[in-house]
């Protein structure tokens, strides 16, 4: 029998068998696996309740001049004169809470030291601190984006009135 | 009735002082509690020196936590608001819930300890070659298991050692490459560090971790019966063969002894002999219950005269300075602390190097170590045997580092994770800002 006589001969029944069996079998396993995939779907939260990543901060003329802690958010508030820049808390290592100590962030978990402008001096930090970007609420008071990173560097100078 | 109750007793209970080896081996095979030992048990399994009882203790003191923290768990409260105060309660409210509290505290940290110093007993008597390979390898799941038991327990009070380890923990799994962001968003369920986080750190703890170690407990145990009992019976199965008893003086005629060459008799040598074993009951069962009570009990007096930590409630605008991780996390500590590296442009977090590639390679060495072992067969069921050196060096000098690093962590860590030597002034670090 040649190859061409094989297609034309019908499946025999052992071999549909074989077939619907091996469909059967298949979907109960795909019903099964679909089963724990939506299980474990159900573990990946859609709703989140966090505080918002966008938050606004006391008015700028409140804030004396340096490096100003606010423990909520975890960052400084850092004011020149008349300018003002946002430098995070949470250290790039593993996030603990940095403390600002003569001119440098030291953090107390592994030892990581910054600079005033969140560069590393030293310690296991593989980045500087983040700086947010920070403007000027329409009801004056100031508004950080901790979403939102700037270079390190930038300002915001509150138009004049405000601080 | 009381026919009925009495029958009900017998198959229950079993007597302690058998008068006969049939009494003793049916006290067995017939009990539901005993069923899963030996009928019989060589003298070697039972001697104090070899297996220093380790083992028994590690699952004693995991009974001890299994129904403790059943008990804690009746006065815990899993919310960021309560939780804490519920541990205050235990503490100065609750009749001997400072006690209860303690007993679980010391029972997780002598756990930890014990699962580890039980690895080295295994480790340096060689008793995880060839049949025994399987059953290391459990145990390296179980000591991972007491691990992560450790550390979802050391949560749940949710002061600040609690929020600050989530913190680090939770950072080091995002280190992980690829799946490392959705590994901590799953741990957290968020983003941040919040009510969701502790529910989930508190079910892996009082069920699916437990319940992971209990199925993984009774596989280890079950093993142990099918490869042979301890690797100490390999070692007397060794001597038998270097010198085989006599033949007896009686001619097989059996098929087999007409065959040439070593009879069956000279065979069957290397098999253990009567006078090698005991009956499992009442010496295994009396050895058991005595182990048992020993831990027990130490657990019980560190308990009564040490108070398990708690520190402040969690905070997250101030960590504690220096922030410690238990001792025995410690040296994972000292490892993300001083693993980054800067290569030219590119720098690897020490969260990575240190906290999850390091112990990652290490628990794979472990995990395979049976396999890369090549030391002779014969070394197996003895203490630091000739043929082993090599082995033993590398774990103990693998020991060494770890305890060193512990050392350096808990004694020498100061403010700001500087290094103080003894005598040298501490400055106080401000707790609160």
């Amino acid at each position: 029998m040649s190859a061409a006589d094989k297609k034309n001969v019908p499946p025999t029944d052992t071999e549909r068998r074989r077939v619907l069996r091996l469909l059967g079998k298949g979907s109960v396993v795909a019903a099964f696996a679909a089963q724990i995939g939506a299980a474990a779907r159900a573990f990946f939260p859609n709703v989140l309740y966090e505080p918002p990543t966008k938050f606004k901060l006391k008015r700028p003329e409140e804030y004396p001049p340096g490096f100003t802690f606010d423990a909520a958010h975890r960052l400084f508030v850092v004011r020149e004169e008349d300018a003002f820049h946002v430098i995070s808390a949470v250290c790039t290592h593993l996030g603990c809470t940095v403390q600002w100590r003569e001119n440098e962030f030291d953090c107390p978990c592994h030892g990581s030291r910054f600079r005033p402008n969140g560069s590393v001096i030293s310690g296991p930090a593989p980045r500087p601190l983040s700086w947010f970007d920070t403007r000027l609420s329409p009801d004056g008071f100031l508004e950080v984006d901790s979403a939102v990173d700037v270079a390190p560097g930038f300002r915001f100078v509150p138009p004049k009135g405000q601080a | 009735m009381g026919e009925q109750l009495a029958k009900l007793w017998r198959k229950i209970s079993w007597s302690w002082s058998p008068g006969s080896e049939r009494e003793s081996s049916e006290a067995i095979v017939r009990n539901l509690w005993l069923h899963w030992f030996p009928a019989k048990i060589t003298r070697a399994a039972m001697s104090w020196n070899y297996s220093l009882w380790l083992g028994t203790a590690a699952a004693s003191l995991f009974f001890i936590l299994t129904v403790t923290g059943v008990m804690l768990m009746f006065f815990y409260v899993p919310s960021t608001e309560r939780a804490y105060g519920s541990i205050k309660d235990l503490q100065y409210a609750v009749s001997f819930g400072r006690v209860l509290r303690n007993q679980h505290r010391w029972a997780a940290e002598g756990m930890v300890a014990v699962v580890f110093l039980h690895m080295a007993r295994v480790f340096f008597t060689g008793a995880y070659r060839g049949t025994r390979a399987a059953n290391w390898l459990v145990g390296v799941g179980l000591l991972l298991a007491t691990l992560l038991l450790s550390f979802t327990g050391y949560l749940l009070p949710w002061d600040q050692l609690a929020f600050w380890a989530v913190t680090v923990g939770t950072n080091i799994a995002r280190e992980a490459p690829v799946v490392g962001g959705t590994m901590r968003f799953l741990l957290l369920g968020g983003t941040q560090i919040d009510q969701q986080t502790l529910l989930r750190f508190y079910v892996l703890h009082v069920f699916f971790l437990p319940a992971v170690l209990w199925v993984m407990f009774a596989y280890h145990m079950w093993r142990v019966r099918k490869d042979g009992g301890l690797g100490a019976v390999e070692a007397i199965k060794a001597d038998r063969r270097m010198a085989p008893k006599p033949m007896p003086a009686t001619k097989s005629y059996s098929l087999f002894g007409l065959t040439p060459g070593t009879s069956v008799q000279v065979m069957s040598s290397t098999e253990l002999e009567a006078e090698d074993q005991v009956v499992s009951s009442p010496n295994l069962t009396r050895r058991i219950v005595l182990v048992f009570l020993i831990v027990f009990n130490a657990t019980l007096l560190a308990s009564i005269f040490f108070n398990a930590p708690l520190e402040e409630a969690a905070n997250p605008a101030v960590t504690p300075n220096p922030a410690k991780a238990p001792w025995y996390f410690v040296w994972l500590q000292e490892l993300v602390a001083s693993t980054t590296v800067h290569i030219g442009p590119l720098t690897i977090s020490g969260g990575f190097l240190g906290g999850i590639l390091l112990p990652g390679v290490l628990l794979v060495l472990l995990a395979v170590w049976p396999w890369l072992d090549r030391s002779p067969l014969s070394a197996e069921g003895r203490w630091f045997p000739s043929s082993r050196k090599t082995q033993n060096r590398v774990f103990v000098v693998a020991m060494i580092a770890i305890v060193l690093l512990i050392v350096v962590g808990v004694f020498l860590r100061g403010p700001n994770w500087r290094i103080y030597w003894p005598g040298m002034p501490r400055p106080q670090a401000p707790t609160v800002l």
